[in-house]
């Protein structure tokens, strides 16, 4: 709670996305297109191929303007935003694996150089010598992503890092493999899938065979990155994702999309890039570019959606709240804790704990979550937000700032009665306040189910039920009338399995 | 999945020593190559040369101007990771409060470097050169304006209190002219500085190059020591602590290198020029990390962090620093070993 709060109107996860979705298509091409490129080379000497000589030395010159420049700047964007959107959490990073990031650069040193060398070597470098140069360059891209999927990995999956704390733990951590041969999978299809889109722009002057070459990495890359991201998954499963899969619906999700765009990719590939070739034209490679943009891009949204609410799990919240300081903080206060300050105490406590994932009513908002119920009501909800279905940070803050953030939430929620927000009769609105006031939870027949404890209740029982202060996290009930007899009725249906 | 207490994450992984001279020492390198594309462009832009673009050392800096965006790029990596791994919590906090400029710096960076490519990449005499090279040039000069204001807000966590509490949305920018005008001027006129050196090396065959170079570096080295003094005395109160501290023979060893190397360099002696230029930046670069520590003096102390060495992975890092230096020096050596287009092949 040392920085201040970047109070952006937009979501961070746009933020993230913007910079993040970009940086990491072009790094994994730049790795994949640098052994494309040298591997090219090197058919198209050995066979006195002069066409495929001319595409290897166009697609180098798309490979530079977009590699050195674009993924390079776009690589140093990350840095700049997580700094901005998560600072402490970037400290956890810096601090634990600042050599490993030192290691990097000096790859990267190379890299850069080896590439613009590769470019300007064309017409100055003998033919061995030039082909060394696009070795020495993939060599050390790929050594690049050996390094860095080490700490992209640890964010998921620490490891035994969590108990000793030692570099190598954390580093080589459980993910760590499956990761490196996925992300190696992914470098080889962009290559297929970049260089495809170089032949497409160049049109007639490209070969057939040069497009079946590319749909052919494109297709082997698929063949690597697909069987290793189950070794994933299998690795994730049963930890990290196993509680986050069943309360929300986001990872099967991203996971379905990921699998209908490597079926789509695969299927264009065969017919546009091995079958049908003259019919590869621009609009295809831009299709095919999009389509395995939305496939990677829905593996990092679910790796990113299984991490919730966790910026380290077991380690630091998303929100830069260490795991272990929330007893302290829950006695002591949250606000004591915080640096920067605005002047608005519920502001700067919405900001801490919830800002990093939600805005009041703009992306992902808390306002519709509360409207239309009480000020004592979203009060007593701070509570409990670990335990609601989506998976949220603990409020580490004590029981008074709880009131104070819950207020703030609520001046700022639609505070016309519940029935006239939501405008429902007999068991619809009945089902509506259990929704709102108990089922962001208890999810009949999901996470957190309570509905064995209603089978037979009756109106008295369920009544002193919802009155009674069961647990600190659960609200009683503080609704109006109307709500409260909407809600007993549905909540006698759900006893009897209806 | 809670692991209480373990591990923690405010320690530092090496000695601060250490840290400090690999911070003093990439940070003095990204300069250098910021240096000689900044100031590079900024003579290149201005010098009198008659047909400006048809100038040899123009000519080749024109095409240079690329690589040496990816050299400060590159080199620039280093230092901004052992500055955040030691002065996090300040430089995260100045970079939130300016959050929007901030963010923009990689992006507008993005549109200096196609522009250069585009000023490379155009025909010889295409009138896109200049504006190419002048929108480049303000994109960056902008994003220096960013970095000294972030830089030096860095430096007063106060300031970064009071200027949060106003305004959280990350359009505030550094509102103490004083604070770093001065020290972006000196910065600037220190870029031009190098860029007339390099300038006159690059067209040190040509005689309207080499005395335009000539006469930036000289009259450059004058300015930015100008601007030096100017610089020392807007720090007010940090003076005396200043004076006592290391960063004052830092200074002078900074200012009397820069001085000899401009004596070296108008009489052609170039390596040696060179080799003290690189220890003026590096005497200046010691300095500023000197007057940092004097500035956060009572607020921050990064000796009292706890270091628990990783020496295991540092000694990594050392191999693959010696091997990297040795594989870009063969790379370059067989590069310009090799006849340059147009010349016969061996």
């Amino acid at each position: 709670m040392n920085h201040p709060f970047w109070d952006v109107g937009l979501s961070y996860g746009f933020l993230m996305a913007l910079v993040a979705v970009v940086h990491v298509y072009l790094a994994h091409f730049a790795i994949g297109g640098g052994l494309y490129l040298v591997l090219a080379e090197w058919f198209a000497r050995r066979s006195g191929d002069e066409e495929r000589l001319g595409f290897v030395r166009r697609l180098s010159r798309f490979f530079i303007l977009t590699t050195v420049v674009m993924g390079a700047l776009t690589g140093v964007g990350i840095w700049f935003v997580i700094g901005l959107l998560n600072p402490a959490a970037t400290e956890v990073l810096i601090r634990n694996f600042v050599w490993a990031w030192a290691i990097e650069w000096t790859f990267f040193l190379v890299e850069i150089l080896a590439a613009i060398l590769y470019w300007y070597g064309w017409d100055r470098l003998s033919a061995r010598r030039h082909l060394q140069l696009g070795w020495i360059y993939f060599v050390f891209a790929w050594l690049s992503l050996v390094v860095i999927n080490g700490i992209v990995t640890f964010m998921l999956t620490p490891g035994a890092w969590s108990e000793t704390g030692a570099f190598l733990d954390g580093f080589l951590n459980p993910t760590y493999w499956p990761s490196l041969v996925f992300r190696t999978g992914v470098c080889v299809t962009l290559a297929g899938l970049f260089s495809l889109l170089v032949a497409a722009w160049a049109g007639a002057v490209v070969p057939a065979r040069q497009f079946r070459f590319n749909a052919i990495w494109g297709l082997v890359g698929l063949a690597i990155a697909l069987p290793s991201l189950f070794w994933y998954r299998s690795v994730v499963s049963g930890g990290a994702d196993a509680d986050v899969m069943a309360r929300l619906t986001i990872p099967a999700k991203a996971l379905e999309v990921l699998s209908w765009a490597a079926v789509a990719l695969a299927v264009v590939l065969v017919v546009f890039g091995l079958l049908q070739p003259r019919l590869y034209r621009r609009t295809v490679a831009v299709v095919v570019l999009a389509l395995g943009l939305v496939w990677f891009g829905s593996f990092e949204w679910w790796r990113e959606s299984i991490r919730k609410p966790w910026a380290v799990p077991g380690y630091m919240y998303g929100n830069g709240l260490l795991a272990g300081d929330v007893d302290e903080f829950r006695e002591s206060g949250l606000l004591a804790q915080i640096r920067f300050r605005s002047g608005d105490d519920g502001a700067d406590l919405f900001r801490m704990s919830c800002r990093h994932c939600h805005t009041v009513d703009g992306y992902n908002p808390v306002a519709p979550a509360f409207a239309g119920t009480d000020e004592a009501f979203v009060q007593a909800s701070m509570r409990g937000l670990h335990e609601m279905r989506g998976p949220m940070p603990i409020f580490a803050g004590s029981d008074e700032e709880a009131k104070i953030l819950g207020s703030w939430i609520w001046q700022r929620i639609d505070q016309r009665p519940f029935e006239e927000v939501h405008p429902l009769k007999g068991p619809e609105l009945g089902r509506q306040v259990y929704e709102v006031r108990c089922g962001r939870c208890h999810v009949v027949g999901g996470h957190n189910d309570k509905s064995s404890t209603l089978e037979g209740a009756d109106e008295e029982f369920i009544g002193e039920l919802i009155d009674a202060e069961l647990t600190p996290e659960m609200p009683v009930f503080t609704g109006s009338e109307v709500e409260r007899e909407a809600l007993i009725r549905h909540l006698i249906s759900i006893g009897k399995g209806e | 999945m809670f692991f209480l207490g373990t591990p923690a994450h405010e320690f530092l992984p090496a000695p601060l020593w250490l840290l400090t001279g690999l911070h003093v020492l990439t940070l003095a390198l990204h300069l250098l190559a910021m240096n000689f594309l900044v100031g590079g462009l900024i003579v290149a832009l201005t010098a009198r040369l008659g047909d400006r673009w048809q100038n040899p050392a123009t000519r080749r800096l024109l095409k240079l101007f690329p690589t040496l965006m990816a050299a400060t790029v590159s080199f620039g990596v280093a230092p901004l990771l052992f500055a955040q791994l030691v002065y996090g919590e300040q430089l995260y906090s100045a970079s939130i409060v300016s959050g929007w400029f901030w963010f923009a710096v990689p992006f507008v960076l993005v549109a200096a470097y196609y522009l250069l490519y585009g000023g490379a990449f155009a025909g010889r005499g295409s009138p896109r050169i200049g504006v190419f090279a002048w929108t480049a040039l303000i994109i960056l000069l902008l994003v220096s304006v960013v970095y000294s204001g972030v830089f030096a807000l860095a430096e007063r966590p106060d300031l970064q209190v009071s200027l949060y509490a106003g305004n959280q949305s990350g359009l505030v920018f550094n509102p103490d002219l004083g604070g770093w005008l001065p020290r972006w001027l000196h910065m600037i006129l220190g870029a031009l500085t190098v860029g007339g050196f390099f300038f006159g090396l690059l067209g040190r065959d040509d005689e309207r190059a080499w005395r335009a170079g000539q006469a930036v570096f000289s009259w450059g080295t004058a300015a930015a020591a100008l601007t030096g003094v100017f610089y020392l005395m807007s720090i007010g109160d940090l003076m005396k602590p200043f004076m006592r501290s290391p960063g004052i023979s830092l200074l002078t060893v900074g200012a009397l290198a820069g001085i000899v190397s401009v004596f070296f360099y108008r009489r052609r002696r170039l390596v040696w020029s060179g080799a003290l230029l690189l220890v003026g930046m590096l005497g200046m670069v010691g300095a500023r990390h000197s007057l940092r520590l004097v500035a956060l003096d009572g607020v921050f102390d990064p000796e009292a962090l706890p270091v628990t060495p990783q020496w295991g992975p540092f000694a990594v890092f050392a191999i693959c620093l010696l091997i990297a230096v040795a594989v870009m020096a063969w790379m370059l050596c067989i590069f310009f070993a090799a006849p340059a287009k147009g010349e016969p092949a061996n």
